[in-house]
């Protein structure tokens, strides 16, 4: 006991464990994600003239800026628009950037701003006042206003009207304005050398728009010009228009008839429409028409066109000539089957083509239809690709490329030189559920001693004998693995290979737009498998059951999904009901969805289970058996408040100790109910929340707080395990007495005040809520803290028997960190405004302080910055020492949590080569003095 | 037939032995024996020396052999100030010392108690077997006190189970007769 309480404070005293240097990157990991890319905002960039390295620059569909390094497609900053922008920003933003300037200019909604392309650091930022911005485009003139240091940028704000602003790249402050009170739909700007155009949609007399273009002075942003392109015919709104060139030395507008059967150009500024048929000899019918042209002002004026059917594409170069403003076509990129994309690069004058088809990329010149590279790509992905950069680099005569497939889904890979070097998984950006996978083997072999125990003594021999001769197959592998596993294990960095103790477990998640993951977080989370199991852009999953290798995943229309785990595929489907599902529980293998006004869809058959369910008018309600009518209780807090969340103890809640050892050795029993949940009930107009403890059968509440000030805006969370709770939440406070702030409020239940008494129950084995005396009340020790930051989830470490002690889980949404904050720090009967007694100090407690500052090394995510993180899911391993993490919601995060450190595992610095040798060293010592040993006393037998 | 010749006359040596020696003369007397030589008798006469006293003073020497008993009977008590507060210097802690000190401390007085009829086998006859018994209990008593010591000092450092919170390992949860199934998201 002594031996216990001292090991016991001395991990008080070093509450935790930190993360060490060396184990970053190997116990944990972190998708840093951006979002599905926009392709049209998506491009290399060198962000330094003095260097030739560049980055890969994109805004997300979620409005996420940021830069990824082409070599490993790490992150290397990124911004979140749209937390800066008031309102909801509809879809991707805008992002724009010129090589050899250190500035990208990002845009979403109503907010645009200005990024150091190098460092991500803020150049400037712009609210609009009166609309969104519609169009972005960097002025790549050299006129006697632009400094050295930073483009101007031609920003197109939308309200209706158009307004187009010519914004000082040092400062973001408007040079020039010009207003269009024509009533046209604003559409694009664009610029030439010389000219801003600002190309608006007119609509026409009957249908469709006709494109109007403006002159303007780029010094002034005077009107000099405007013109119509009667395109009435074929425009039908702004989708139609296929590309208006930006910076070339001649600016392109670019429709289709609606037959798609000649392809219309404009250059800019010019009155003329270049009409250019199509021929199809595909046979089959155009799916889309898209336009890749070089955005640099030196380039040639040569542009691509690709035509997409269903079965393949093709491609047609075009040059312009810049005299008498027509388009003449050059050459024809022969129409291949299957998916092909194109992307644009130029070196100095020079414009390159890359066409990446499932099988090979190639390099063409916009000169000429010569091949001057081609690659075979090795592993070709099945998904679609929705868009391409590339950057040609040419190394004397001959070519290299490196290019970035957007896919479909939103991943996206970089392919180099027909091999692909990362993959970035950014379909997992919205993660809505996760579920960890429990592997089988031992399952099966729990099942085969089952089948044992109940079989006869001769039976159960028969049995085991066959189970060992059929394991015998699995000899010849195991033996030929065993010397690569010595080697390794001696060799190997890490001293003891985990992954059989349950560490490398796969977890399935389940995003928003429909698609599955599995993801293995003994390799740093890697991609196993994925999936687009549904088409949708609002995928509301609200469980995930894994049984069996088998995962069900069900969402919210009462459907479900059954994949296989180790695969990805699909094994079968249920069609959508017309209920709208709230949640999932699983009562006795049968599983049960709650509608959104708490009733159960069927009833359920279990004499002695009650379901608890939460309904959306703010009500707690209890269900028994086969009914799923009427109610059995009701829990409805007081009025103005309503329930927002409840919380019950963690399925897997085990509890090594029954009561708490004091200082003097006596005992206070913890009042351990496994049917406790925590509900939380806000009223926002009144300010108060309160914080109810009900038993799950009964309904009754074993205890409630309510806390006054509170700011229902503001997060709240809350969790419940063992015999503990804690939640947090922002009080706002005029009494001077009170705290004001953010507060992380703990609650410890005991069976009774008085040490050694177990309470009314007293040694009963079994009690009852409903039957006999009432379920007796807790005794209830809670103290608050004042935390620094808002907690947005809270969560519970958990163990295998519950022995390790526990860290509550908590997501900073403000720091984007994850904390783990050890219990001992956390007891609610740590003294107050005295130094802690001796038998106090031998329990573990000390001195309360009613600031709870995180300690730096309490920070699972330590320098990661863990970015919109929703849920953190914990998880046994086989090890007691060591908890699996898994957050999800944003990016996506997973480590290994050791709350008590790792007391079952060999530490980094135990050297089995060390060990080894010292053992064989010892060996052959013995092997030596053996003989001369035993010589000796034979000459001493003849000597006496 | 001449009759036998008498035997002749016994060799001097033989004469001297058989006869006890002359006593010396007085001036012989005075002079010292050699370093090493002793001027006791013969062994019969040390036998009657040592007979007589035993024969003579049979009570006495029971007494004697009680007084000896009854120091051995004692003598764990002499150890008690020196181990009691050997224990109370070396602490409570757990430390390799300590736990050798109160082994120590509880290997004497089960050794002693073992031995119990054994220390005393060297006293014991027919007539003092009877008194020996009150001897033998103070002895065991002794032992005894020795051995409260160490209980008392292994009960210092907390290695007695006499608290709840040793027991509290074999007292097991309370088991609910009704599950609740949470259905929260």
């Amino acid at each position: 006991m002594r031996l216990q309480a001292a090991l016991f404070f001395a991990a008080c005293v070093s509450p935790a464990a930190a993360i060490y240097t060396d184990e970053v990157n190997h116990i944990d990991f972190h998708h840093a994600l951006l979002g599905a890319p926009s392709p049209d905002s998506t491009f290399f960039l060198k962000p330094s003239t003095s260097s030739n390295a560049s980055l890969l620059y994109t805004v997300s569909d979620k409005s996420i800026l940021g830069a990824v390094n082409p070599r490993d497609g790490t992150l290397v900053w990124r911004h979140d628009l749209s937390r800066s922008a008031s309102g909801p920003t509809g879809g991707a933003g805008i992002l724009r950037g010129l090589d050899g300037n250190n500035a990208v200019v990002g845009a979403a909604g109503d907010y645009i701003s200005s990024w150091g392309a190098q460092d991500g650091k803020l150049v400037w930022e712009n609210k609009i006042a009166e609309g969104s911005v519609a169009d972005l485009e960097l002025l790549e003139l050299e006129d006697a206003s632009a400094t050295a240091s930073g483009r101007d940028t031609l920003a197109l704000v939308s309200n209706g009207a158009g307004v187009v602003r010519r914004l000082d790249g040092d400062t973001g402050k408007t040079k020039w304005e010009y207003k269009d009170d024509g009533g046209d739909t604003p559409f694009q700007v664009s610029s030439s050398p010389t000219e801003v155009f600002y190309i608006s949609l007119q609509s026409a007399m009957l249908k469709g728009y006709k494109i109007k273009v403006t002159s303007l002075d780029s010094l002034t942003g005077r009107q000099t010009r405007q013109h119509t392109l009667s395109s009435d015919a074929d425009v039908t709104g702004p989708e139609s228009v296929l590309f208006v060139g930006a910076n070339t030395a001649s600016p392109l507008i670019v429709w289709a008839d609606k037959s798609q059967k000649s392809l219309k150009v404009n250059v800019i500024g010019s009155k003329q429409v270049n009409t250019v048929s199509i021929d199809n000899t595909s046979g089959q019918e155009i799916q889309q028409i898209t336009v890749h042209a070089p955005h640099k002002l030196n380039a040639l004026s040569h542009f691509l066109v690709l035509y997409r059917t269903n079965a393949g594409s093709w491609a047609e170069v075009y040059h312009v000539d810049l005299k008498s403003a027509t388009v003449t076509k050059a050459y024809q990129l022969p129409f291949v089957s299957g998916e092909s994309v194109v992307a644009t690069s130029s070196i100095d004058a020079n414009v390159y083509f890359t066409r990446i088809t499932d099988s090979e990329a190639i390099v063409v010149s916009s000169a000429s239809h010569g091949i001057l590279g081609r690659w075979n790509l090795e592993s070709p992905s099945s998904e679609r690709a929705s868009g391409a950069v590339a950057e040609v680099v040419a190394k004397g005569s001959s070519i290299a490329v490196r290019s970035a497939i957007l896919r479909q889904s939103g991943d996206w890979e970089l392919i180099r030189n027909g091999q692909i070097e990362w993959n970035r998984p950014e379909a997992l950006v919205d993660a809505v559920a996760a579920a960890f996978v429990d592997s089988d083997a031992q399952e099966d072999l729990a099942h085969e001693l089952e089948i044992e125990g109940h079989d006869s003594l001769h039976g159960a021999y028969i049995h085991r004998v066959k189970r060992h001769v059929r394991d015998l197959q699995h000899l010849p592998d195991w033996l030929k693995e065993l010397p690569k596993r010595i080697l390794g294990s001696i060799l190997g960095d890490e001293v003891t290979n985990l992954d059989s103790f349950g560490v490398a477990k796969p977890v399935i998640v389940a995003t928003r737009k429909g698609r599955v993951y599995a993801l293995d977080t003994g390799k740093q989370g890697a991609v196993i498998w994925s999936v687009q199991a549904v088409e949708t852009s609002s995928w509301n999953v609200k469980a995930i059951l894994i049984e069996l290798g088998e995962a069900t995943i069900y969402p919210s229309d009462g459907s479900s999904i059954t994949l296989d785990v180790s695969t990805g595929a699909i094994k079968s489907r249920s069609a959508p009901k017309d209920i709208n599902i709230q949640s999932i529980a699983t009562v006795e293998n049968q599983v049960l969805a709650i509608q959104a006004d708490g009733t159960p869809a069927s009833s359920f058959d279990d004499s002695t289970g009650f379901l608890v369910t939460t309904s959306a008018d703010g009500r707690v309600l209890g269900w028994a058996k086969s009914d799923n009518k009427v109610p059995v209780w009701e829990f409805v807090p007081p009025s103005g408040q309503k329930v927002i969340q409840a919380v019950a103890r963690p399925a897997h809640d085990p509890v090594a100790s029954i009561g708490k050892v004091l200082g003097n050795r006596s005992v206070l029993y913890k009042y351990l109910n496994s049917n406790l949940a925590l509900v939380t009930a806000v009223d926002p107009k009144g300010h108060t929340a309160g914080f109810y403890l009900l038993d799950g059968v009964s309904g009754k509440v074993l205890h409630e707080s309510i806390q006054i000030g509170v700011d229902a805006n503001q997060p709240i969370a809350s969790t419940i395990s063992e015999n503990w709770f804690a939640y947090s939440f922002y009080a706002d406070s005029n009494d001077e007495s009170a705290a004001k702030g953010y507060q992380l409020v703990v609650s410890e239940l005991y069976e009774s005040d008085i040490p050694n008494d177990r309470g009314p129950l007293g040694s009963a084995g079994n009690y009852s809520s409903i039957h006999g005396d009432s379920l007796p009340l807790p005794h209830v020790v809670s103290q608050s803290f004042v935390i620094a930051e808002p907690i947005s989830h809270m969560a519970v470490t958990q163990t295998r028997q519950g022995i390790t002690t526990r860290q509550l889980l908590c997501t900073l949404p403000s720091s984007n960190s994850i904390v783990g904050i050890p219990r001992p720090v956390l007891d609610p009967r740590r003294p107050v405004g005295r130094d802690p007694t001796s038998a106090e100090a031998e329990e573990g407690l000390f001195r309360y302080a009613p600031f709870l500052d995180f300690d730096g090394r309490w920070y699972l995510s330590h320098s990661r910055d863990v970015a919109d993180i929703k849920t953190v899911l914990s998880q046994p391993t086989l090890l007691e020492s060591t908890s699996l993490i898994f957050a999800f919601g944003g990016d996506v995060f997973g480590t290994r949590a050791t709350p008590s450190q790792a007391f079952d595992v060999l530490g980094k610095s135990f050297s089995k080569l060390q060990l080894v040798l010292t053992v064989v060293a010892l060996a052959v010592g013995v092997s030596f003095l053996a003989p001369m040993a035993r010589k000796k006393q034979v000459n001493m037998l003849w000597k006496a | 037939m001449s009759s036998p010749l008498p035997p002749p006359p016994p060799p001097q040596w033989v004469v001297a032995m058989n006869s006890p020696m002359a006593r010396p003369s007085k001036a012989a007397s005075s002079i010292p024996d050699p370093p090493g030589f002793s001027s006791s008798r013969g062994g019969k006469q040390r036998e009657k020396q040592q007979q007589q006293p035993a024969a003579m003073k049979r009570g006495e020497t029971d007494d004697l052999k009680m007084k000896k008993a009854w120091e051995i009977a004692i003598a764990p008590s002499k150890q008690l100030p020196m181990n009691g507060i050997m224990m109370y210097m070396s602490g409570n802690s757990l430390q390799i010392f300590s736990i050798m000190m109160v082994f120590m401390l509880f290997k004497g007085p089960i050794q002693g108690l073992i031995n119990t009829n054994a220390a005393f086998a060297k006293y014991e006859t027919p007539t003092t077997r009877g008194r020996l018994i009150a001897v033998k209990a103070v002895y065991v008593l002794m032992q005894l006190l020795l051995l409260a010591l160490g209980i008392w000092k292994v009960n210092g450092m907390g290695l007695l189970p006499t608290t709840r919170s040793d027991w509290l390992a074999w007292e097991s949860e309370r088991q609910p007769l009704e599950r609740a199934y949470f259905a929260f998201r």
